[in-house]
């Protein structure tokens, strides 16, 4: 996998999840649960700069930047804030995944970009809820 | 399970998954890298002795920082393997107060100063997958470094 591809592969990983903050915010109410909609609000603005300066990343690896689909799956039945707040902190997990599969594929600036990324979503998982890990981002590493 | 040399980490622990056609990566990682991993190894030590001496100094602190004891112990696992026993150092233990706000702030600085080193060897090593595993490092480092900055509910660490 090449860098460009590492990089097209979480641009359309940010995609997805740029949408499913936008719904789970949506069904978050900001006069009952307005800690939770503060979190979701500020995981939103975070992947949307994210997913913009991967199109700028992109372009300046000579790429097309991956477009997002229409819509994507999304549970129906995630209603309550604390399925809510799950969602989110699973999103979260899956983005510092995709970051450090990044971080391999890339060096320089790009790995240090992709490294303060997934550190971001790592800490943010604790504001949606979920404790310390040991392996963040690399399950295989995590005997325990 | 420890690791014997550099090239080991690589070929064994620290593999990234499968990838998606079934290939993995085993070339092994230039020997400049040794460089790095020897220089986590020294700051994962001397974060986990700052650790240990805020515990023995606050023993009320154990289970707030039994996590980062944790953590250190399971990074050092993967890691100092590849690290030469001559390499790993064997410094006096750190002198921490017997006040808990205070020795839990020199925890937060020592994780703070782990960070920093971690970050630097990530972007600067030349395997991918070692900067992999070490990313995770950093993460889950800055995890602890929040969690004992904003403990959860309950979580009384003042």
């Amino acid at each position: 996998m090449s860098v460009l591809d590492a990089l097209q592969a979480t641009l359309a990983d940010e995609h997805a999840a740029l949408y499913t903050y936008g719904v789970l915010g949506a069904r978050t109410s900001q006069a009952s649960s307005p800690a939770l909609f503060e979190t979701l609000t500020a995981g939103y603005r975070r992947h949307r700069a994210r997913r913009d300066q991967l199109q700028l990343m992109v372009r300046d690896a000579g790429g097309d930047p991956v477009a997002a689909e229409p819509a994507y799956d999304l549970d129906g039945s995630l209603l309550r804030p604390p399925q809510l707040e799950r969602a989110a902190a699973d999103l979260e997990a899956s983005s510092v995944e995709m970051l450090l599969a990044l971080v391999a594929q890339s060096t320089g600036a790009v790995r240090e970009w992709a490294l303060t990324e997934a550190t971001w979503s790592a800490v943010h998982r604790l504001r949606l809820g979920e404790v310390a890990e040991t392996w963040p981002g690399a399950p295989e590493l995590d005997r325990a | 399970m420890a690791l014997l040399a550099p090239w080991a980490v690589t070929a064994c622990d620290i593999d990234p998954p499968a990838r998606s056609d079934g290939s993995t990566d085993s070339e092994p990682p230039p020997p400049e890298d040794s460089e790095h991993v020897t220089a986590v190894v020294v700051a994962l030590v001397r974060a986990r002795s700052v650790v240990e001496a805020a515990t023995l100094s606050v023993p009320g602190l154990t289970p707030v920082l039994e996590p980062v004891a944790t953590a250190h112990a399971a990074h050092l696992e993967v890691l100092a393997g590849a690290v030469p026993d001559a390499d790993v150092p064997t410094t006096a233990p750190p002198r921490v107060p017997a006040d808990r706000a205070r020795a839990l702030a020199a925890v937060r600085r020592s994780e703070q100063r782990l960070l920093r080193e971690v970050r630097a060897r990530c972007v600067a090593a030349a395997s991918g997958d070692l900067a992999r595993v070490l990313a995770s490092v950093a993460a889950s480092t800055a995890q602890h470094g929040a969690a004992l900055a904003d403990p959860p509910a309950g979580g009384d660490v003042t």
